[in-house]
């Protein structure tokens, strides 16, 4: 060292003189830059909203008729406080999986489904208990059950996984949760397209294939961005169906 | 190939090309650089992990050493001369990505309404 009077600071030696005020101001910028930097992420982040597992409405149990969209559909028949008769459930199963294997023996027929609902707004899914607790039939005839086309339609938003969305995860979606919506999806969780506005009345659809198969994996690269797509729309029950057109997905700038 | 594939792309080169650099220095080069490490084997494995992130690195140094070139006490010399500009340009670059991915990041497209293309036909059951 050239000077050897210059002021150096060592931890564990008392503090140089000359060398207190801007160890000082250092350490007031330091701490307080940091807490304002997090503050700014934080608030730069969207809202996750108010998605969740409702295990304070206890276990819900109701009857009707499973469909398959592919994905598993209960149309509710007999409902009780929280899930009215005339109501179409989308169904999961715990953690990343389906139900479409306890369900494919099922479909037409009229079936009971025990399970924890999930809910954001409008939009709900149940999450079955295993076995034959949680979706087993019930015997008795199924309604014919209508299924209503909506035509064709150009729409704009996001393909995300229902059951994150729904409030497994907050956030449920957009770019951080990309991977976890892929999981999900490739799992069998029936995916949920969010509309920017309301498509006769709901923002939420079920996204399936073209024709009326799973979505196609090509259009996983699409998940948790903001995208533009067209399909055949349905209703089924209170339930919008989007039967997506691979080719005309596109990224939006 | 998308953005993904060509990352992942990347990062299996350098790991397979980190495999060999470490599979050949970890056999034969640190023994020939190292009096320390002969007859020592049961640390090498420890070492792969770093190999495969920093081989560049691994075969920078080999290379001094093989030819006589390292003067051990101009070692630290860049690194030290470094941390200045290094100091700033760490904190000033995160906060600039970061800056630069919230800038850059979709905009929810709340202005573009659903448009009906076509007529429904009619009802199933």
């Amino acid at each position: 060292m050239s000077d050897k009077h210059a002021p150096f600071f060592v931890g564990y030696l008392p503090v140089p003189g000359p060398l207190r005020g801007i160890l000082l101001a250092v350490c007031v910028l330091f701490i307080s830059g940091l807490a304002g930097f997090g503050l700014a992420l934080g608030v730069a982040q969207d809202d996750p909203g108010d998605g969740a597992f409702r295990f304070d409405y206890g276990r819900q149990t109701v009857t009707g008729v499973v469909e398959l969209t592919p994905y598993p559909l209960l149309r509710v028949t007999e409902g009780n406080d929280r899930i009215k008769a005339g109501h179409t459930l989308m169904l999961a199963g715990q953690g990343k999986n389906s139900v479409e294997n306890r369900a494919i023996p099922l479909e037409g027929k009229l079936a009971k489904v025990s399970g924890v609902i999930l809910q954001r707004g409008d939009l709900d899914m149940l999450q079955l208990r295993g076995g034959r607790n949680g979706l087993g039939p019930v015997e008795g005839a199924a309604p014919e059950l209508v299924t209503e086309p909506l035509g064709r339609w150009k729409l704009a938003g996001e393909i995300c996984d229902g059951k994150c969305l729904a409030g497994a995860m907050r956030p449920g979606r957009g770019l951080a949760h990309k991977a976890c919506a892929n999981l999900c999806l490739i799992g069998g969780v029936p995916p949920v397209f969010v509309s920017t506005q309301p498509v006769e009345g709901s923002e939420f659809l079920l996204i399936t294939g073209p024709d009326g198969g799973p979505l196609p994996q090509g259009a996983y690269d699409y998940v948790a961005q903001f995208v533009s797509l067209e399909g055949d729309v349905e209703r089924r029950g209170d339930l919008l169906v989007l039967r997506l057109d691979p080719e005309t997905l596109e990224v939006l700038e | 190939m998308n953005q993904a594939e060509i990352i992942l792309m990347g990062l299996r080169i350098w790991g397979t090309i980190g495999a060999l650099v470490a599979a050949v220095f970890l056999t034969f080069g640190m023994d020939r650089i190292d009096e320390d490490a002969q007859d020592a084997y049961i640390f090498r494995p420890l070492l792969i992990p770093g190999i495969l992130a920093i081989w560049p690195l691994v075969l920078w140094r080999w290379y001094l050493y093989e030819t006589g070139r390292e003067v051990w006490a101009r070692r630290y010399d860049p690194p030290r001369k470094a941390h200045f500009a290094v100091g700033w340009i760490l904190p000033i670059g995160i906060c600039a990505i970061i800056v630069t991915g919230l800038s850059i990041r979709q905009q929810w497209p709340a202005e573009i309404a659903p448009e009906r293309l076509s007529a429904p036909t009619e009802v199933s059951q």
